[in-house]
């Protein structure tokens, strides 16, 4: 059988190898398209001189302000679980969801749990990228001083973040690099507080070490050295270690930067951002091209739930009536905490002076968190009534002050712990002599109550009050007494893992108690 | 090639020659063939006296006369017609009618840079005539598919416009399953730009040796489409039109406003909530009645087409309109194509082909889930300008559905404009080799226009005491947004062929060839509001310079560039067309992979035995041809994935803020993979064609095992959001399909056939991610995939009823905060307590068995076809019953929720803090089986008699009907499984409508 005379043959063999003789060397240039509008870790142009590692913190920053992180969970699970406040809006709003974080048990399969548990983690696997740049990226010319500062910047958020999941979960992975495979984080054990609260400390120490003490000018509200400190001073307080607490909070009273010369009614709003009381913010900031997007969903989430001029927001975070009835006579910081809804014969006005609207046929709910509370000069200058350019005020002196002297107490410096707990109410008086009388006493627990008392007032509806009765060891009896029957302290002091994070480590991470 | 005597006629001639049998008394038989389809002489055709030497062909006139012996038999047979075996029994004149049998053995199929006789296929192959496609009342002809075809799966959307949702052979990757559509060799990853009108016919290329030669786009199957080419001879002038009706058959059942207080009530008080305050709220609208409404449809096909000495063109233009049940959706499409091809001697042709494509689509502004979710105690509007708004409990999650739709209808000009078109040369050279170039271009370019009007004004209806008040969002300005879209892509196919049939039944024809792709696409967009005047709503003034540049906007653009190079080369065999071999082998290389892992070479075999053929089988009666064929092939697929994954890409990250100064900030925009590579897939097909009882009957079985090798898999890293795209895992799908076929007349007017399909696809995850301990959650762990299962299963409790009583809470498994009246659920470990532990294996998203059937009827002039088709064993998740948000309308099955012991043990208590309720589980699935007549059509058709001198040589009228009737258990829309989503499948979100179709139509050729 002849399939091809010799002619044929020749000329098929000819243009097969003319044809792939041809292509070849063109097919290597051919497939080597590039990225259309956009980088490489390997071409970024990275910015050199002071900050050059900004645009892996900047992500961070970013991440501060992101919904996961300091918005709608973070709300519902520090401050709604509390007896301090209630969820809001209208009876069912929110679903199971929410309803729960109110009521308890939170369920496994809780969303918000799942959103807090991303959001945190997300963040810390920033922070990582960004010491793995910080220690590796030779793209990145920096010396060792700018390094340092770096490196410290990022630990304290790193730190942060697991300060802020330990709370809520408990046992959780240590992440603390970059895995060289990636699929390797999937079954990350987790680790118990006994390790993760040391890492904390030591990510906090770093960057208390390597902080400045004041922010560039260009800067307000960057991270300093008086953040990791303060900071610092919780996790110590949090875990008993009063001596350690007292060291790093005295650190802060006595780096000169921080007082409380800022009036309590001026603290929250927005010309008191970055004040003399402000150690810890989040910074975020509006206009009318850019109405969110460098801003949180912080504000809108607890704002006012009317129409028009008063459709502000979801209505969430009540001042609870416990709360409320938890103030002294005529303590000036309840109206700067709890803003009240008109009532049939009762007009109530706002900060601005703009008459609040009709409960409840205009709004469903009787309390909002004035803490919150826009100045509608931005709502019209921005053309937004949600808020999203209002700060998060996380850690601010009183707070410091406050930490102090519950451990001074605690170690029996007890003058101390009464100095500085007068140093809190001398300012919430405003002058005010007739209100809010030193407290005197120096019984170890009549003075304990009473600092437990002025945290819960001082800081109500600052994202403290669940953790505090928590590490205080009365979250039973307070909850209950505010009607959270279900409350089960052994169980419902931890938030359950969300199970979505079990399945998808394939049951390497285990469920807290009870759950 | 038409009516001349073929080498299988003489092959067939010669085998009988082998054949003896005792002679008796030969007469002369004389007679005259016609074609059965015009009664028009027949020459040429061969008459043969089975089993004997002897034989003859008819003459011009159709006319032949043979000796033969009294008792013999007589073989009629023609290329392209039906073998026709007559009983001489003494008769001396036999008259014969012959029938066409297109969907014949000589059919040619596309098989990848040629075509082939469906006869010498080795591989599984279907093939869809355009007629059935034009004749379906769509205006994308993928949807016309659904049923036909053993092995596809057709998710139809009732969106105008929208492509379907395909998949061939079940699910491959947990990557991409889309096929790849071949356009006259151009290839593309859909054909939206295609005029169902202009399609002559549709194959689909399902096992890996027919896709082998497509390369790294087509291993998850291939639907090639040849359009329509002038017909020889003559000048042929086709007008089709189809106008029909669309309409909602099911909505979806929600409480009216009684139901709705009744419900809202119970759950207020189970909440332990104060009642709500229904005294203004009087009204009771079906919102699902607002914004559906009957829709038309209509589609229209011209073309002309004219054959000369030497060149041929074919002209055509198409326009389609399509309205959406759900107000105010609307589809156009205008397409005009050219077909030219021209021989410039017995060796050279050249030609080419365009197609200009024009869409505008105008969406609808309204979800149909807010028609579902919205209080039906509100009324719509008060005028024109001002609307109810929804009730507080969901006035913030819920807008008027009325009121979107009329403040946000036909505020956009969307629409593009496609290029789709090639140009080729041949050349025959050396009497067997073929070099054929073709450059193809496919070129896109949307621009979309919108504008966002001022709100209407709100009336919210006063609660507790309060009155009525208006409210107008005092904070929305106008704006307008300009988008632009350009996407490019060409295509160079090269191709050296040989065709040689050698002495000894030797049959060669071997194909080398070189291919490239080059995509890219370029996308701008921007928008800008006016904050110190308001926009007027005309399209004259939607272009962004309209607002003056210092008002707020925001702009964007991005890129895109890709390409691909394959060298190609396949051998068919076939010896004495009864051994049949077909080899390839293709070496890919792809941009979207680093250069060390971008190449990979691939290949199949495919065998065929024609078994018939064989002296052995001669003896079998009844069996008219038999195929046996075996395939294997090995392909590489990168189908879908995006492009530079394995190289560290950086995107924009949210802002740093300081004070009121922002910075901005970078990230990996995902984790990149230096490593990925091919996917593989391993194929291997067994199947069998046959055609018996005068070839009455046909039957295609196929049994196909395919394993799919490191996936390219999305990855969800734990604690890190970003994408990770790496390969990873196993996947195997198995599975049958049976094609059938009958087809008969009764009397000489009377034709039926009968042609059921039927395929079952069982899909394993033999492994993923070995080296480590994971699996992939979909939809929020509702779907799971795992080593060991179906891919994407959905994964929950089982619910058993529900708690009735604190009694049932003390003796049934239950989880630590179970109360009467929640979902009791199974224990499956059986560790008395319900935990997450016991979640399982609840079903699959994809239907492993689907099914057709076709029935045609013909009598005189009149036709008429019934189709059916479903899908059956596989699970829809009701996830619009889920949402938790807001409290929002209820559907009607929650009418029977749990009040008290014994009142319902399937629905649970209407109380939304309830969390355990919420859980996953069989109690929000539904079977997901249906049965649907498809088609039902009756036509008559006109023959040239009647029209004289008109110059009409055919006129088809027809009326049908589509989607008239469908049985299933699923609450939604359409029963029609969304299996888009790999992962995460089988959710039923408010899918879109898919209507019935109500049409007539008419076609005539001149």
């Amino acid at each position: 059988m002849k399939l091809f005379n010799k002619k044929q043959l020749t000329v098929g063999i000819t243009c097969l190898t003319l044809a792939l003789v041809a292509v070849t060397p063109g097919c290597k240039k051919f497939l080597d398209t590039d990225i259309q509008g956009g980088y490489t870790a390997d071409n970024y142009p990275y910015p050199s001189g002071s900050g050059p590692y900004d645009v892996y913190i900047n992500a961070i920053y970013g991440d501060l302000r992101s919904y996961n992180v300091h918005a709608d969970g973070f709300i519902v699970a520090t401050s709604i679980r509390s007896d301090d406040a209630d969820k809001g809006s209208t009876a069912s709003d929110g679903g199971s969801d929410v309803i729960t974080m109110d009521n308890f048990p939170v369920l496994p399969n809780n969303g918000r749990g799942n959103a807090l548990w991303t959001g945190y983690y997300g963040m810390i696997t920033k922070c990582n990228t960004a010491l793995d740049a910080i220690a590796n990226n030779t793209n990145i010319v920096a010396d060792p001083a700018v390094k340092a500062q770096a490196e410290a910047e990022v630990r304290f958020v790193r730190g942060y973040a697991y300060f802020m999941l330990v709370r809520l979960f408990g046992n959780v992975p240590l992440i603390d690099k970059v895995f060289a495979d990636p699929a390797a984080q999937s079954n990350v054990a987790q680790s118990s507080p006994d390790v993760i609260y040391p890492f904390i400390e030591k990510d906090l120490t770093v960057a208390a070490a390597g902080l400045p003490m004041v922010p560039p000018a260009k800067f307000p509200g960057r991270l300093t050295a008086g953040a990791a400190n303060g900071m610092l001073a919780k996790v110590y307080l949090t875990q008993k270690k009063w001596g350690a607490a007292m060291g790093v909070a005295s650190a802060v009273i006595n780096s000169g930067q921080y007082d409380l010369s800022t009036p309590y009614a001026k603290i929250f709003s927005e010309d008191g951002e970055n004040s003399k009381e402000s150690i810890f913010e989040v910074q975020a900031t509006a206009s009318s091209s850019r109405k969110t997007e460098d801003g949180i969903q912080y504000a809108s989430i607890q704002g006012v739930r009317g129409v028009n001029d008063f459709n502000m927001g979801w209505g969430w975070n009540t001042p609870s009536p416990f709360l409320e009835a938890a103030y002294e006579a005529n303590d000036p910081r309840k109206a700067r905490t709890i803003l009240y809804a008109s009532k049939a014969g009762a007009q109530s006005r706002t900060l601005y002076n703009e008459i609040m609207p009709l409960y409840p046929s205009e709004v469903p709910n009787e309390r909002y968190n004035n803490k919150v509370y826009t100045n509608p000069s931005f709502r019209s200058a921005v053309n937004d009534r949600g808020g999203w350019w209002m700060n998060v005020r996380i850690l601010r002196y009183a707070d410091v002050v406050l930490m102090y002297a519950e451990a001074a107490n605690e170690t029996g410096a007890t003058q101390e712990a009464i100095d500085k707990l007068e140093m809190v109410r001398a300012r919430a008086r405003a002058g005010n002599a007739a209100i809010l009388p030193k407290v005197t006493t120096t019984d170890k627990t009549g003075l304990r109550l009473a600092i437990q008392q002025e945290r819960r007032i001082e800081l109500a509806m600052e994202h403290d009050r669940f953790f505090d009765l928590v590490r205080w060891g009365i979250a039973d009896d307070a909850l209950h007494a505010a009607g959270k029957a279900n409350y089960l302290n052994s169980r419902d002091a931890l938030l359950p893992i969300p199970q979505t994070q079990i399945d998808l480590s394939k049951n390497v991470l285990k469920q807290n108690p009870g759950y | 090639m038409k009516r001349s005597l073929t080498k299988f006629s003489v092959l067939t001639f010669l085998c009988l020659l082998f054949f003896n049998s005792t002679f008796a008394q030969n007469i002369t038989v004389q007679g005259t063939v016609t074609d059965a389809a015009d009664k028009s002489a027949m020459p040429s055709v061969s008459v043969l006296i089975k089993g004997a030497t002897t034989g003859t062909q008819t003459d011009a006139n159709g006319k032949y006369s043979i000796s033969v012996p009294a008792n013999s038999i007589l073989v009629f047979s023609y290329v392209g017609y039906t073998r026709r075996e007559i009983p001489v029994s003494n008769q001396t004149t036999i008259n014969v009618s012959m029938s066409s049998a297109s969907q014949d053995l000589q059919q040619v199929v596309v098989v990848g840079y040629g075509t082939q006789k469906r006869r010498d296929v080795t591989g599984a192959i279907s093939s869809v005539k355009g007629d059935d496609i034009a004749r379906m009342p769509a205006t994308n002809p993928v949807s016309s598919l659904q049923g036909k075809v053993a092995g596809l799966t057709v998710v139809n959307s009732g969106t105008p416009g929208a492509s379907p949702t395909v998949r061939i052979r079940g699910i491959n990757s947990t990557n991409s399953a889309n096929p790849l559509y071949v356009v006259d060799g151009i290839l593309s990853d859909n054909i939206d730009f295609l005029n169902p009108g202009d399609i002559e016919s549709i194959d689909l290329l399902r096992d890996p040796s027919s896709i082998a030669i497509y390369g790294l786009r087509g291993a998850n199957g291939v639907i090639a489409v040849t359009t329509k080419r002038a017909a020889r001879g003559k000048t042929s002038i086709n007008f089709q039109t189809m106008f029909g009706i669309q309409h909602v058959t099911n909505k979806i059942d929600v409480t009216d406003a009684t139901g709705f207080k009744k419900l809202y009530s119970a759950q207020l008080s189970n909440l332990s909530a104060a009642p709500f305050d229904f005294t203004n709220y009087t009204g009771n609208t079906d919102w699902q009645d607002q914004i559906l409404r009957n829709a038309n449809i209509n589609t229209n096909t011209l073309s002309i087409s004219n054959t000369g000495e030497k060149s041929s063109t074919l002209l055509s233009i198409g326009y389609n309109n399509q309205d959406g049940v759900v107000k105010y959706d609307n589809y156009k499409k205008y397409i005009v194509r050219l077909t030219e091809e021209i021989s410039l001697n017995n060796n050279i042709k050249v030609g080419g082909n365009i197609t200009g494509f024009r869409f505008t689509s105008q969406p609808s502004p309204v979800s149909l889930n807010s028609a579902i979710w919205a209080s039906p105690i509100v009324p719509i509007q008060v005028n024109d300008n001002t609307y109810y708004s929804m009730p507080s409990f969901q006035r913030a999650q819920v807008g008027n559905p009325v009121a979107a739709l009329n403040n946000r209808s036909n505020v956009s000009v969307n629409g593009g404009y496609r290029a789709v078109g090639s140009i080729f040369a041949e050349v025959k050279f050396l009497k067997d080799f073929t070099f054929r170039s073709t450059g193809y271009i496919d070129l896109g370019f949307n621009n979309n226009r919108s504008y966002t009007p001022l709100p209407f004004r709100f009336v919210n209806i006063g609660e507790n005491g309060a009155a009525n008040t208006t409210t107008f969002d005092q904070t929305a300005r106008t704006s307008v947004r300009q988008e632009q879209a350009e996407y490019r892509s060409f295509q160079q196919d090269h191709t050296l062929s040989y065709d040689k049939t050698l002495e000894g039944g030797h049959k060669i024809s071997a194909i080398v060839g070189f291919t490239s792709i080059y995509s890219a696409s370029t996308t701008q967009s921007g928008s800008r509001s006016d904050s110190t005047v308001n926009i007027p709503n005309s399209p004259d003034f939607w272009y962004i310079n309209v607002a003056n540049a210092s008002n707020p906007g925001n702009f964007g653009g991005a890129g895109s560039e890709s390409s691909s190079v394959g060298a190609f080369a396949r051998v068919n065999y076939s010896y004495k067309d009864k051994y049949l071999l077909n080899a390839t082998i293709r070496r890919d290389g792809s941009s979207k992979f680093a250069p060390q892992n971008r190449w990979g070479t691939f290949g199949s075999v495919g065998l065929g035995w024609v078994v018939s053929d064989e002296d052995f089988f001669k003896s079998i009666k009844g069996i008219d041809f038999l195929k046996l064929r075996a395939a294997w092939g090995k392909l590489g697929n990168a189908n879908g994935l995006a492009d530079n994954l394995y190289r560290p890409g950086i995107s924009n990250a949210g802002t740093a803020v300081f004070g009121n100064n922002v910075y901005s900030s970078i990230q990996a925009a995902y984790i990149p993979d230096p490593n990925l590579h091919w996917e593989v897939v391993n194929g291997t097909d067994l199947g069998l064609d046959m055609r018996a009882l005068d070839n009455r009957v046909t039957a295609q079985l196929n049994f196909y095992n395919r394993t799919t090798t490191d996936i390219l898999t999305s990855l969800p890293i734990p604690n890190d959001s970003r994408s990770y795209f790496t390969n990873l895992g196993k996947i195997t799908n198995k599975g049958i399909e049976v094609s059938l076929g009958w087809n008969d007349k009764i009397g000489s007017d009377f034709t039926y056939s009968i042609s059921p399909n039927f395929s079952y696809n069982k899909n394993v995850v033999n492994s993923i991610g070995d080296n480590i301990n994971f699996q992939i959650l979909g939809n929020g762990g509702v779907n799971k995939t795992e080593t060991g299962n179906s891919i994407g299963y959905f994964y929950g409790y089982k619910q058993t009823g529900i708690y009735q009583s604190t009694a049932d809470l003390g003796k049934m498994p239950r989880m630590s905060n179970s109360l009467p009246g929640d979902i009791a659920y199974e224990d499956v470990n059986g560790d008395g307590v319900i935990s997450p532990a016991d979640r399982t294996y609840l079903g699959t998203p994809f239907p492993p068995y689907s099914y057709g059937l076709n029935v045609t009827m013909g009598y005189k002039g009149f036709d008429m076809q019934l189709e059916g088709q479903g899908v059956s064993g596989n699970k829809i998740y009701t996830q619009r019953r889920t949402s938790t948000f807001a409290v929002l309308n209820y559907e009607s099955n929650r009418l029977n929720a749990w009040t008290g012991g014994g009142t319902s043990n399937v629905e649970p208590i209407l109380d939304n803090s309830r969390g355990n309720n919420y859980l996953f589980s069989t109690y929000y699935l539904e079977p997901g089986d249906y049965f649907r007549i498809r088609t039902a059509q009756l036509g008559y058709t006109f023959g040239p008699s009647l029209f004289g001198k008109t110059g009409i040589q055919k006129l088809r009228i027809y009326v049908s009907g589509q989607n008239l009737k469908t049985w299933t258990k699923a609450t939604g829309y359409t029963p029609e499984a969304q299996i888009g989503n790999i992962l995460g499948g089988g959710a039923d979100n408010g899918v879109y409508p898919v209507p019935a179709v109500y049409s007539v139509g008419l076609n005539v050729t001149f």
